[in-house]
């Protein structure tokens, strides 16, 4: 988290040196802030900062990634004259377990095209997640526990 | 003529069509969930057509609008759903 | 260039949500037509307001888009999770293409709340009956 708020004070500073305040300065400004804590990380306290933000950045291309390939099946299932669908709704075990990992991953289950996340047991063991098109049961299962979870508890937990 | 007013030609009557269908949903229901869906999606695409408004009429409070519509849609869905849930 | 950029984003964002119109017109229940609409409004919007922030190119109006943006993002699955919860407890039929449903009988109707029987052992539900028919 310090790290965090001493790259932030690196951006503004590269802000104020080259005097121009636009959101492309700062983003240019955080980068170089980033790459300059990353050289210099021997130099001060360990701290998780370094892997964690090549992890989110990744996850967030991973969930882009998945969102194109999934948006551009529905689009060609909705488009194709006979509807070719199997719903299903499937539960799946869960193995995060805190609030805020359940609620992104829920979040996120909804947002990819395809699945839909309607409950989590009142126990916190399993989702339920409705999905337009499913072969096989465990190999979804498996999707969505390598993929999606996976990544979220190590962004996490 | 620029490319966003000719691309405004085309994303006008999209929206509408999209309005259509949704409205076709809501009509034909046939419970009432599948109606609040097309009710959401109505709003949705109201938002759609606000911000593309803006764009077309160059008026940057029409956005202020959206985000008011994006709010109160997300409460509509919400009290709805409480209400359906409550009368079972 | 910046005024193809608005073009571009906004046809994509019109198409989507046409995309998903169509879907919720001809889905068979209100989960596949729940899980069509729920798209149309975060990324339909979200495309059709990145649009306006490219378009203005100015720092209130994109921030006012990207705040729009974050929040659809993060209430459209709360709101559509509420609707298919309430739809389930009405009784909503699922469609008859519907493979597997191991939510079925998991919800306690009166108490409202939802158990967890182990998903290994009750896999197979409707699935015996022909999935391909």
């Amino acid at each position: 988290m310090t790290t965090f708020l001493l790259n932030i004070l690196l951006a503004v500073s590269w802000i104020a040196l080259t005097g121009a305040f636009t959101p492309t300065n700062l983003v240019i400004g955080f980068v170089l802030g980033y790459s300059v804590l990353a050289m210099t990380q021997r130099l001060m306290a360990p701290s998780g900062y370094f892997t964690k933000v090549p992890r989110v950045i990744s996850f967030a291309l991973f969930f882009l990634w998945k969102l194109a390939r999934a948006s551009v099946r529905v689009a060609l299932t909705v488009l194709s004259p006979r509807l070719n669908i199997r719903p299903a709704v499937v539960a799946v075990p869960l193995d995060v377990r805190s609030n805020g990992a359940i609620s992104l991953l829920a979040n996120l289950i909804t947002l990819t095209p395809g699945t839909l996340y309607l409950d989590v047991s009142a126990d916190r063991r399993v989702m339920y997640i409705h999905t337009i098109h499913v072969d096989d049961p465990d190999e979804f299962r498996r999707a969505i526990k390598d993929g999606f979870e996976r990544r979220v508890k190590e962004m996490l937990e | 003529m620029t490319v966003t007013d000719l691309a405004l030609y085309g994303v006008m009557p999209i929206l509408a069509l999209a309005m259509m269908f949704a409205f076709v949903r809501l009509l034909r229901g046939p419970s009432l969930p599948d109606r609040v869906v097309a009710i959401d999606l109505l709003t949705a695409l109201g938002i759609g057509t606000i911000a593309t408004y803006a764009i077309a009429t160059e008026q940057t409070a029409l956005l202020d609008v959206a985000i008011v519509q994006a709010l109160v849609s997300f409460l509509g869905t919400v009290a709805f759903a409480y209400y359906i849930e409550r009368t079972v | 260039m910046q005024e193809v950029l608005t073009a571009g984003l906004m046809v994509g964002g019109a198409l989507f949500m046409l995309v998903a119109a169509l879907g919720v017109l001809r889905m068979p229940d209100l989960f596949l037509r729940l899980s069509a609409s729920t798209k149309a409004s975060s990324f339909g919007s979200g495309l059709i307001l990145l649009a306006a922030a490219a378009h203005f190119a100015d720092t209130g109006v994109t921030s006012r888009a990207v705040a729009t943006i974050v929040f659809l993002l993060l209430t459209t699955p709360i709101a559509a999770h509420m609707l298919g919860r309430a739809g389930y407890f009405v009784g909503v039929k699922l469609s008859d293409r519907t493979v597997i449903d191991e939510l079925a009988y998991q919800y306690d109707l009166r108490t409202h709340r939802l158990a967890s029987r182990n998903p290994a052992t009750t896999t197979v539900e409707t699935d015996s009956v022909s999935p391909e028919s």
